[in-house]
């Protein structure tokens, strides 16, 4: 039996209300949402916020629609809903490939979007998935609106820029033509989070790579994603060569940490391996 | 409170499968295991425990934990009535840490109070001065002249020498191997708890899961200091024990809190309190040199295999002496040199597991036996049929194998199994990596394997191996119906369902019950060594025969007097009537039953009648590799087993499904890793045990040769299939990638070429009671 502390607890019908009830609380206050993550992290006593926020409730955050060639969706939609959406599958496979292998049936079911990213857990597969997507973050706070590329959304690791009193309320995900994308994890079993996983987005012009995004898990890559293979990649003809060399320069500059789910080298060849093999898999779905 | 009697009117004798007594209850979540037990106004006990694995204690201070409210008790050895130790083999085992610490989580103190949780907080405030030691953590270094003796008197627990035949015969072709096993977790589901009470006359009633009821009360009442009768143990729903229950683990603990608070007191334990709370199975470091002639016969295996019992004694010498005497696998070798040490270290205490002291040595024999067949560039299945044993046989200790051991059959029947389909692209489960995505067949490269065991069954060298069984036929609501009483502990394998059988088919009543196994009947031994089956169904059967002998004298039956003959009368329909009649008061007998006797081994030359009976198996696997990830799918498992009699069908392939899985978990997932003497991976996040998609399809083929020596000829089927599977896996994946593995569980980065490495510093955590403490290190994952 692990208990929480004492804590207050208040349920919001609205987002205004929500925002209302975070920043009177000032910094002690922390939404909740699935309380997949927060809920564990209070019970041990990493997390002890004075005061829930549950904002479970706020059907209004729970969407996925597209408009002006985005997919946009909303912070309280849960893993299950991406995974169910057929739109995301069509168009975003990567979003499809990472979700299957997000945890379980029930965290999936219960956890939201929203939730996952601004855990802001380094082994967190949704990062690496909107970091190769160049998603844009939308965030409402009592003052307004504002918006923050996917790769700039992380602080450090369980830090996001959403600030107190600030609610993540839509995600932004360009729709590009011409487009392939994959996402490729290795667990150490299933249900587990990621030894090491890669995502990868290649947009083609012909045989030519217009432009490619390629998010990492779990391997220490900063903003979850890896710009010099990026950038590597851009202009090349698409094919082998260029995907195993990307994948090695991705490896490169990784800085995985060994633990429990692998030691250190095993991990950047991971990086290596699944880097290239997702690049081969978005290029046969572009 | 009391485990509930399991009554059953199902249908089933010998040989059919009846649905378990217990099985709906269980699937439903109905069954009430030992962490279910519950009396009001009891207290809930915690254990603080040592987060070093060697130090010695300069100081402890238990005046904050006394102190907060709701704490009824704090106790330290010091309140230890009797003896301050116990131990399966020799009471080397403090109840409560006495001024030094031998391992890491060994127990210091405990508090019992009216809140699992508020137990556990008063723990966190008994403060504890350690003096921290450099831990002696590697069991070659710990036989080293020199080293530094985790216990007076040394580090050798024990040495069983083997030798037969010419010592220094010589061979045409010779292969060394070094191997080495981790340390592997019985990972029950259920963990250790009970409920100890009170009792008026000065004694105690404790309710428990365990394996063995009687040497828990004997252990318990030697450091309660109270008479043996004064101590009852009845049996709690247990949620599985593969050995791990062998050893007591919160049992002297919650009678002691229970005696000092005149109060019932509960003790469960957390997922990691667990790893600390019970042995595990011996890390094995081996040494292997096999010559063979030309043509293909052994000529000699020399071997010395060292297992690491950690801190404490546990059952390590039975554990050296299974290694040393079947530690060249079920071969004919005219000579041995066999040399199989038990030693301490600072590591966790090692003890019984399924297979126990087998499946580390056949991790090295088949090893070895693949490796001589390459160099002899023969096949590896023909190359061990040439070398099987039969019936007839010598051993290495003189043994003449004196019921059928089809080791050739065996292994024909696996090698002859039809291959299983090509891989299947479109199902991601099948490939390796499962359902993460990451194989679409990629890289992947089938490897098959083989792998051939032999296990002892029942306790050996002479142990007086024996189980009390109480049968009572009566007639209730007019219909006759029997009883059944035992200490024989139910711990999932299906033994209450097996002894139902019995009763069914020697008495011929339907009506059965089991009731709960408990100390107010003699001895029933210990639910391990594959051995319950045969000695309590053997008490059981014999019980029986008593009840009938019984009432054919009431009869005046001329056959009463020999109650081995079985008469038709009682089992058939036709008696029923006659039964009824017989039935004006209650038949009732208790017996205690034995196997035929066993011998020492001579402690020079490891000869004597050691064993009661061999049980061998067979395995074939089939693997997928994922040779850039460094993947692995277990396509499939052909096994073959004799058994002997197959008492429930079912039972025995579910014993056979369940091992597979466990000996697939040591091939390529399960290890406790301990690093200078400390636990990193206390916790089902972080130990690995195969799911249902890590499970592959298993083809069975089970032969029923009887053992003339055995009751209904069975032979005991619960360790084979956990000991060949791992080889047989290990040896599929050294044909697909070529890599020569001689370390298991084998590791993704053992298959990449990757370096590994030491890990991050292990959490410095202070375990107690039901929960893991908030100060082991954050992981949100786990
Ligand atoms: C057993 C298990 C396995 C898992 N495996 C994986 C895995 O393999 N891969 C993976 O990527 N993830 C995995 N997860 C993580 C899972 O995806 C997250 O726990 C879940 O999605 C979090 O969502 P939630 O709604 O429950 O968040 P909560 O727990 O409610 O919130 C998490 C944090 O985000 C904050 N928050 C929530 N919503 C908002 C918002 N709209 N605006 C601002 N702050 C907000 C909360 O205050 C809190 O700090 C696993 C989780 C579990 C329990």
């Amino acid at each position: 039996m692990q208990v929480p502390t004492h804590v207050e607890y208040e349920r919001a019908s609205s987002v205004d209300e929500a925002l209302e009830m975070l920043s009177r609380a000032g910094g002690e206050a922390r939404p909740l949402a699935g309380g997949h993550s927060l809920i564990p992290m209070m019970k041990l006593r990493l997390a002890q916020p004075e005061l829930l926020v549950d904002i479970s409730g706020l059907t209004e955050l729970s969407y996925i629609n597209v408009a002006d060639a985005e997919l946009r969706v909303g912070a309280l939609t849960r893993h299950a809903q991406l995974l169910d959406s057929a739109v995301a599958g069509e168009r975003l496979p990567i979003v499809h490939d990472a979700e299957r292998v997000i945890a379980d049936p029930i965290v999936r079911n219960w956890g939201t979007i929203g939730g996952s990213l601004c855990q802001a857990d380094p082994s967190e597969d949704l990062s690496a998935v909107l970091a190769a997507l160049r998603a844009t973050a939308v965030i409402r706070g009592a003052g307004g609106v504002r918006t923050v590329p996917a790769r700039e959304f992380h602080a450090g690791p369980y830090e996001t820029v959403v600030e107190p009193g600030e609610l993540l309320v839509e995600l932004r995900i360009p729709l590009t033509a011409n487009t392939g994308s994959a996402y490729e994890k290795v667990e150490r079993r299933v249900g587990d989070w990621s030894v090491a996983a890669a995502g990868a987005v290649l947009t083609l012009a012909g045989e030519l790579i217009e432009d490619a995004g390629i998010g990492l898990t779990a391997v220490g890559a900063p903003h979850f994603c890896a710009p010099e293979a990026e950038e590597f990649l851009r202009g090349r003809r698409a094919g082998e060569e260029a995907f195993t060399t990307a994948g090695q320069i991705a490896a490169e500059h990784s800085n995985p940490v060994a633990d429990q789910r692998g030691p250190e080298d095993y991990k950047r060849h991971l990086a290596a391996e699944l880097t290239t093999r997702a690049l081969r898999k978005a290029f046969e779905r572009a | 409170m009391t485990a509930p009697t399991i009554t059953s009117i199902r249908a089933g004798r010998i040989g059919d499968s009846p649905q378990r007594p217990d099985g709906r209850q269980k699937v439903t979540g109905e069954f009430a295991y030992s962490s279910d037990l519950w009396l009001d106004g009891m207290l809930w006990g915690a254990t603080l425990r040592s987060p070093h694995p060697r130090a010695r204690i300069t100081g402890l201070d238990i005046t904050g934990a006394v102190a907060m409210p709701g704490v009824f008790a704090v106790l330290t050895h010091e309140d230890v009535p009797g003896r301050e130790t116990y131990g399966l083999e020799r009471p080397d085992q403090p109840v409560l840490a006495i001024d030094q610490i031998r391992y890491q989580g060994e127990p210091v103190a405990l508090v019992a109070a009216d809140h699992p949780e508020t137990a556990r907080r008063a723990a966190g405030r008994i403060r504890v001065s350690y003096r921290e030691e450099p831990p002696l953590a590697d069991a070659r270094a710990a036989l080293a002249p020199g080293a530094p003796s985790v216990h007076p008197g040394g580090n050798l627990v024990r040495h069983v020498r083997v030798r037969r035949g010419d010592p220094d015969a010589r061979a045409a072709v010779v292969v060394t191997g070094e191997y080495e096993v981790g340390m592997q977790d019985q990972a029950f589901l259920g963990p250790e708890s009970g409920l100890a009470v009170p009792a008026a006359d000065g004694g105690v009633d404790l309710f428990v899961a365990t394996q063995w009821l009687h040497v828990d009360r004997d252990q318990v009442a030697a450091s309660l200091g109270l008479d043996p009768d004064l101590v009852r143990i009845t049996l709690g729903g247990v949620g599985g024990a593969f050995g791990a229950r062998e050893d007591l683990s919160m049992q002297i603990h919650a009678c002691l809190l229970a005696l000092h608070t005149g109060k019932p007191v509960k003790m469960s334990y957390s997922r990691e309190e667990s790893f600390f709370g019970h042995v595990h199975r011996h890390p094995a470091s081996m040494r292997y040199e096999h010559g063979c002639s030309a043509g293909g016969r052994l000529v000699y295996v020399k071997a010395d295999i060292v297992l690491d019992g950690g801190a404490y004694m546990s059952s390590s010498p039975a554990v050296a002496a299974n290694a040393a005497t079947l530690g060249i696998g079920p071969y004919e070798v005219p000579n041995v040199v066999m040399d199989s040490y038990a030693v301490y270290t600072n590591n966790p205490p090692c003890g019984a597991m399924r297979g126990f002291g087998a499946v580390q040595a056949c991790f090295g024999y088949e090893s070895q036996m693949d490796k001589m067949a390459a160099a002899l560039s023969m096949d590896p299945v023909e190359f061990r049929v040439r070398n099987a044993m039969r019936e007839g046989s010598v051993m290495p200790t003189g043994q003449v194998v004196d019921s059928a051991a089809p080791v050739a059959e065996l292994l024909r029947l696996v090698r002859d199994r039809p291959p299983p389909p090509a891989r299947d692209t479109g199902d991601l489960r099948s490939l390796p990596g499962g359902v993460s995505n990451t194989t679409h067949g990629e890289a992947v490269v089938r490897g098959v394997g083989y792998g051939v065991s032999i296990k002892n069954v029942g306790f050996s060298e002479g142990f007086d191996d024996y189980s009390t069984a109480r049968v009572r036929l009566e007639l209730t609501g007019g219909e006759p119906s029997a009883q059944v009483h035992t200490a024989a502990a139910e711990v999932g394998q299906g033994l209450v369902t097996v002894l139902e059988q019995i009763v069914r088919s020697e008495l011929g009543v339907e009506r059965v019950a089991v009731l709960p196994a408990d100390t107010t009947i003699g001895s029933a031994g210990s639910s391990s060594a594959s051995r319950q089956t045969y000695v309590t169904g053997g008490a059981v059967r014999a019980a029986c025969a008593e009840v009938r002998s019984q009432l054919l004298a009431r009869a005046g039956d001329p056959a009463a007097g020999s109650p081995g003959n079985r008469p038709p009368g009682l089992a058939g329909a036709a008696g029923l009537g006659d039964l009824v009649a017989l039935l004006g008061k209650p038949a009732e007998a208790t017996v205690t039953w034995r196997h035929r006797p066993t011998a020492p081994l001579d402690p020079g030359t490891g000869q004597g009648q050691a064993h009661v009976q061999y049980a061998f198996a067979a395995h074939r696997a089939v693997v997928d590799v994922d040779t850039e990830l460094g993947l692995v799918k277990v396509v499939e498992i052909a096994t073959a087993q004799d058994v002997g009699k197959a008492m429930n069908p079912q039972a025995v392939e579910g014993q056979i499904h369940g091992g597979i899985a466990q000996g697939l978990g040591l091939a390529v997932m399960e290890e406790i890793q301990v690093a200078g003497g400390v636990v990193r991976n206390p916790s089902f996040t972080d130990y690995l045990i195969p799911t249902i998609l890590d499970m592959p399809p298993v083809r069975l083929d089970m032969l029923e040769l009887a053992d003339p020596h055995a009751p209904y000829g069975l032979r005991g089927v619960g360790e084979p299939p956990a000991i060949s599977s791992t080889p047989a896996i290990v040896a599929a994946i050294r044909d697909a990638t070529g890599i020569p593995l001689t370390r298991i569980p084998v590791r993704p980065e053992h298959l990449t070429a990757t370096q590994p490495d030491e890990g991050p510093d292990p959490p410095s955590a202070m375990i107690m009671g039901r929960n893991a403490p908030h100060r082991v290190p954050f992981d949100p994952r786990s």
